[in-house]
């Protein structure tokens, strides 16, 4: 495998083509003010240690003990590991320190073990491998030209409410690989892109989100690595890069491949990457396009019975509107919009990519790629299969890098930032979480948004501009309000339920109730209840008042999520266009050079 | 109140020296340094750069432009500017150079918040230990029986399971607690059937009222305070002294860890030290008998409080200080009548008695838990409790030693202030030969009540130390009541000193403290589950500070720091390796409190020290001054200052000469 030499060799010739970015830099001891970050840093994440985990904590500590205790062959044969090769390396690695630490944590029987010394040591080493993203921030703002304001944007990443809810509380190790990837971005800044595609396909090889990134790099890497500036073909360089792209793929799934005992291995493997049983919607819908699409097909269906009321006929699919009264559990049928399979969000995705992707094929900028891969990541989250909210990361760091760019740019930023964070809201429920989330964000919002507005601000020009600003601007208020909403929801609606016991006999008055009950809360007025008591008569008898009690309840208890997936979709297909037009519309001079 | 600018001495001819520290004056008058500093002749300014080597922190040029200052700094500094010593300063001078220099408070506030609030997500008092719980559940079942019973009952109720035994103030805010609580969950305060109801929902709002309570007392009589007692000092300073307070670890670990609602108490004695220095001395008696009535333990600090309102009318002399003295008689009584006016209900004497009774428990003995004071630690040698001749004596002896430890301070306040009175009338007599400044005594005259005293610089001194005696000395001390000595000195510590080259060292002795003291509640936090708390708030608020005592120029302070630090280092170490032995279980706890007990009597007797000193600052200030300089010999920077400025300088040059070559 001659090629695994190869990224060595051609790294030197990067840096040696490259003089503006030194990279000795890089390796400079931290100054007072970086060792500030990384202390004040460290201190939020390790105050953090005793918050609520989720599951995938104990799913964590399995791959701990399932790599520790089972041989390879058996690591995807196991019900849980749905990472790619190089993740569950990764695992092993940890699990050997584990081991150590204490015995217990990779025991495999030992579920749902939460002693102080398995949080502790798993929280720590997200922090710990989280240093990456730290080392490749550095490396950012060291080779910026503009020091200060890439000095904010560091800081901001590095104390990032979306890792601080995903990896430090819910926990995941997003800043690990995070860092892989703004470590490759910054390689293709510097002009080493053979090591920016190999640092790619390592991070594919740890997490495969990442593909949805993909489309970008192999057009820019095609287009600036593989093609001279003529648009002459470049064989050597060609087979270099997908040698060395061959090689990762193959350090990381080889040993799989090599083992005989069990056949279709790899086959295990990707049925356990991909898994398309699943729905369109994840339970709680991502703030996406398909959020909107499944709210109008609600709105629509609850339209529909008001026509109907006049006597118009509508064709209504039973499993749809029984679908919507399963609220957000279980996969998404819609009762009044042709159904969507995924087939259609996937050509919908590369239909949507390709444009940038033309865009990124005549300015292959380093600039114009980052847009590039943040729109090609946000074209994924908008439009993919049972997306999850998680994803939205994809798009908010990349973003975070052109965010100083220019004051569009910055109010991009600043809508799709809030709208995503605000969407991770959800992950955490419990009431000292939800807090602590409430305020760190806002902390990081008002210091994040002010100081690079600051720099990039300009006044609204023209009519359209100052009236888009007020409504954005409001837009933006709005999620005070959604707050109050969704803190003070289960309050209201423990309140009145007595109420609705008593009108609960019959069906059409209990639609009435939890009508009026909900009227003040937007699009959402009416859940769709009232028209399983009009449309049940093809379906099953109707059922006993107490059943609908109870999936009443579960409906209503799901309006919150509902909401903030539907208003923070509004915000993020906003600022989807926005940037869009801001990249499409940027002819000939590439973004801000 | 004798401020700088109507001394008679132009300030441009202030004395180079003085006969004692600069710190020590500028501490005297709570007040005005920057005058000094822009009049400040070349002398100065030259020796203004042994400063910024000092503590690589200088003040003086933050806000305005100092000339001769900024010059000089620039240019012994080798045309670089001076390293920034802490987080917090460069945080600031950050948030400025940004232009954000307005945001520096709410943000640092809302930090604060953040952090209390995620120290909250650990564990607290006797969480999950059934039947007794702990201090967490004796504050719930507060409000649980304000909410649910009859006042006159209060006191009465199952006495032996968390009986109310808080003043009546605390009882309200239970009152209010409960009530708001119980409308969102009536399930959390229902009476008796909530007993040890510790699910998430009650825990964060338990925890949410600490909160709301700190930030409507605590946090803005910290803000108010470093804005009105640093008034003369750079925002930045006012701004360190913000974050400081805010973070204090000892305060964040019992208040939001721990739980309890300590910062209600000190927040209210704080802001009756603000009233006291803005001179509505009537409304800062009230606030302070409020803060007694929601805390008894706030008595210790009663004896500073009467010796600075007491001096005060001594100082006033004439008519107005019996005016005085009525009008905060009369205000003190009638706070603690109208507190207790609820209870005055039939069966009459039991209702009013039984409270009192309550709060002051002398049948409880000498001490329970193991507590950094002089009887616990000289409990290994002598066994107080034990002696059949020290039985019936023993509360009659902690009196004693109580007394005896806080009567030098309060005699101590007592006696500046009426000597600064007197000598006030002395320079009213000699006015007549002083043309300028007869104007000015005249309008002293007419201002007499509401400038502070001259003795509230010694009012933080004398807080401190009485409280400490009292916590060293007196009867049933919890460790937890090692909060009150902390306030004033970390308070007196909030604004570095060091801009001067002084020998007062007050913020190292404060930090030192701070450290010492919150370790002297490690066994308490341990019980809690709030390792992890206690390490981190220590480690981040000295790093936010620029703590490091290692660097500290040589001082008794500087070894004394060491030698307690590695002692603290190695019992930690030892804890977590070498489990006790078995016939000392608590081994490491009686060690803890034989470090700390020393230490604090060595605190104690600096606090006096300096008392003394400041007392000193104050009367010589007060006296008439003359112009003729050498009646004050130049001997402030001697002791520990010169020496090492000059090493210190010479390391710098050899260090920032390798820097160079190394840039080449």
């Amino acid at each position: 495998m001659s090629s695994t030499t190869s990224p060595l060799r051609v790294e030197r010739r990067g840096s040696s083509l490259n003089p503006a970015f030194p990279t000795k830099s890089t390796f400079r001891w931290l100054s007072p003010g970086e060792r500030d970050a990384l202390v004040l840093s460290t201190f939020i994440k390790v105050l953090l240690f005793p918050a609520y985990r989720s599951t995938d904590f104990e799913v964590h500590r399995n791959w701990l003990a399932i790599t520790y205790s089972l041989p390879m062959s058996k690591w995807y044969f196991d019900v849980s590991l749905d990472y790619p090769p190089f993740f569950a390396y990764f695992e092993f690695l940890l699990s050997l320190p584990a081991r150590i630490i204490d015995r217990r944590i990779v025991q495999l029987s030992n579920l749902n073990y939460d002693s102080m010394s398995v949080v502790v040591y798993q929280r720590s080493t997200v922090i710990l491998t989280e240093l990456v993203l730290g080392a490749a921030l550095l490396r950012f703002v060291r080779g910026s030209v503009d020091q200060s304001t890439a000095r904010v944007i560091a800081v901001s990443l590095f104390l990032h409410p979306g890792f601080l809810i995903v990896d430090h509380i819910h926990f995941q190790y997003n800043g690990f690989m995070f860092g892989i990837l703004l470590w490759s971005v910054l390689m293709a800044r510097e002009g080493r892109h053979l090591a920016s595609g190999v640092l790619f396909a390592i991070l594919l090889n740890f997490k495969h989100i990442y593909v949805y990134l993909a489309p970008a790099y192999f057009v820019y890497l095609l287009r600036v690595f593989c093609l001279s500036s003529t648009g002459a073909f470049l064989p050597a360089h060609f087979i270099s890069l997908a040698n060395s792209v061959v090689a990762v793929f193959v350090t990381s799934f080889g040993p799989f491949i090599l083992m005989k005992n069990d056949t279709g291995h790899i086959g295990q493997i990707f049925r356990r990457l991909f898994p398309f049983t699943r729905g369109l919607n994840h339970a709680y819908w991502a703030p996406n396009f398909w959020a909107l699409v499944t709210a109008l097909d609600r709105v629509l269906l609850k339209c529909t019975y008001h026509v109907r009321w006049k006597g118009l006929k509508v064709e209504l699919r039973v499993e749809g509107v029984v679908s919507t009264s399963r609220g957000l559990v279980g996969d998404t049928v819609f009762a009044v919009l042709p159904n969507i399979e995924p087939v259609h969000t996937f050509v919908l995705t590369l239909l949507c990519q390709g444009v940038f992707l033309a865009k990124l094929w005549t300015t292959p900028t380093y600039k114009s790629f980052l847009a590039a891969l943040t729109l090609c990541g946000w074209s994924s989250f908008m439009f993919g299969w049972h997306v999850h909210e998680k994803a939205i990361l994809l798009v908010l760091v990349p973003l975070s890098l052109v965010a100083a760019e220019s004051s569009a740019h910055m109010r991009t930023f600043m809508i799709a930032s809030v709208a995503g964070i605000f969407s991770l809201f959800p992950l955490l429920f419990t009431p000292s979480e939800s807090i602590a989330k409430v305020l760190y964000s806002l902390i990081w919002g008002s210091v994040v948004f002010v100081l690079i507005s600051k720099r990039v601000y300009e006044f609204p020009e023209g009519l359209l501009a100052a009236v888009l600003d007020r409504v954005e601007k409001a837009y933006l208020m709005g999620f005070t309000l959604l707050q109050l909403f969704v803190s003070l929801y289960p309050t209201i609606g423990s309140r009145s339920s007595p109420r609705e016991t008593l009108v609960s006999v019959a069906p059409q008055f209990l639609g009435m109730g939890s009508g009026a009950c909900s009227v003040p809360f937007g699009i959402f007025t009416q859940p769709e209840l009232d028209m399983l008591g009009d449309c049940t008569p093809p379906s099953p008898p109707s059922p006993p008042s107490s059943s609908v009690e109870t999936r009443k309840g579960g409906e209503m208890e799901f309006l919150p999520l509902m909401v903030t997936s539907v208003y923070c979709a509004v915000g993020l297909v906003w600022a989807f266009l926005r940037l869009s037009y801001l990249y499409l519309s940027h002819s000939r001079k590439p973004l801000v050079a | 109140m004798p401020r700088r600018s109507e001394s008679p001495v132009p300030s441009s001819s202030r004395p180079r020296g003085l006969p004692l520290s600069e710190s020590a004056l500028r501490a005297a008058f709570g007040v005005e340094s920057r005058k000094s500093g822009k009049a400040r002749d070349p002398s100065i300014a030259s020796n203004s750069t042994f400063r910024s080597h000092f503590g690589s922190e200088t003040d003086y040029g933050d806000d305005h432009a100092h000339g001769a200052l900024s010059q000089t700094r620039t240019s012994t500094l080798y045309g670089r500017r001076p390293v920034e010593g802490s987080m917090a300063r460069r945080w600031i001078r950050w948030m400025g150079g940004m232009g954000l220099k307005d945001w520096v408070i709410p943000l640092s506030i809302a930090g604060a918040l953040w952090s209390r609030w995620s120290v909250g997500m650990g564990g607290y008092s006797g969480r999950g230990d059934s039947p007794t719980f702990g201090d967490y559940e004796a504050q719930r079942h507060w409000m649980e029986i304000t909410l649910h019973l009859p006042i006159r009952q209060w006191y009465f109720y199952d006495l032996p399971y968390w009986g109310l035994d808080y003043p009546p103030l605390t009882a309200y805010v239970s009152w209010v607690c409960g009530y708001v609580g119980s409308t969102i969950n009536p399930d959390w305060f229902m009476l008796s059937t909530s007993r040890g109801v510790e699910n998430p929902e009650s825990k964060s709002y338990l925890r949410f009222t600490v909160i709301v309570l700190d930030l409507l007392i605590y946090i803005p009589a910290v803000v108010f305070f470093c804005r009105r007692w640093w008034k003369s000092r750079s925002h930045r300073t006012q701004a360190i002294a913000v974050l400081m307070l805010l973070f204090q670890p000892s305060l964040i670990l019992i208040d939001h860890g721990h739980f309890q609602y300590n910062s209600v108490m000190l927040g209210l004695t704080l802001w009756s030290i603000n009233l006291f220095h803005m001179g509505y001395d009537v409304l800062g008696a009230i606030v302070f008998v409020l803060s007694m009535g929601f805390k008894q333990m706030a008595l210790y600090y009663a004896p500073a409080i009467f010796g600075y309102l007491f001096g005060k009318c001594l100082y006033l002399r004439d008519s107005r200080g019996i005016t005085l003295f009525a009008s905060l008689a009369a205000a003190g009584i009638s706070t603690v009548l109208l507190l207790f006016a609820p209870f005055l209900q039939t069966p009459f004497p039991e209702t009013i008695l039984q409270p009192i009774a309550r709060i002051f428990p002398f049948a409880r003995g000498l001490f329970e838990d193991k507590v950094a004071n002089f009887w616990c630690a000289s409990n290994v040698l002598v066994k107080w409790r034990e002696q059949e001749w020290a039985r019936g004596l023993l509360p009659i002896m902690a009196l004693c030693a109580t007394l005896g430890g806080i009567l030098p301070s309060t005699l101590h306040i007592l006696t500046v202030s009426w000597s600064s009175s007197s000598e006030r009338n002395g320079e009213k007599q000699s006015a007549s030969s002083q043309i300028q400044s007869s104007p000015e005594s005249s309008a002293r005259r007419l201002i007499p009540s509401s400038i502070p005293s001259p003795a509230i610089a010694l009012l933080p001194y004398a807080l401190f130390n009485s409280s400490l005696a009292f916590f060293m000395f007196s009867f049933q001390v919890h460790e937890k009541s090692i909060l009150l000595p902390l306030l004033p000195l970390t308070l007196l510590a909030s604004a570095r000193e060091d801009v001067s080259v002084s020998d007062a060292r007050t913020w190292e002795w404060g930090l030192l403290f701070n450290n010492v003291a919150t370790f002297s509640m490690w066994p308490l936090l341990q019980r809690d589950g709030q390792q992890l708390q206690y390490i981190l708030l220590i480690a981040f608020w000295n790093y936010l500070l620029g703590y490091n005592p290692v660097s500290m120029p040589k001082s008794f302070i500087k070894g004394f720091s060491l030698v307690v630090y590695g002692i603290i280092t190695m019992l930690h170490i030892g804890e977590c390796f070498v489990p006790p032995p078995s016939r000392y279980p608590d081994l490491y706890a009686v060690l803890n409190v034989l470090l700390c007990a020393p230490v604090f009597g060595v605190c104690w007797l600096w606090g006096m020290r300096r008392q003394v000193e400041v007392g000193w600052a104050i009367s010589s200030l007060g006296a008439p001054r003359h112009k003729d300089e050498r009646s004050f010999p130049a001997r402030t920077r001697t002791t520990s200052g010169l020496a090492p400025v000059e090493l210190r300088e010479e390391r710098e040059i050899s260090i920032s000469g390798l820097v160079l070559r190394r840039r080449q």
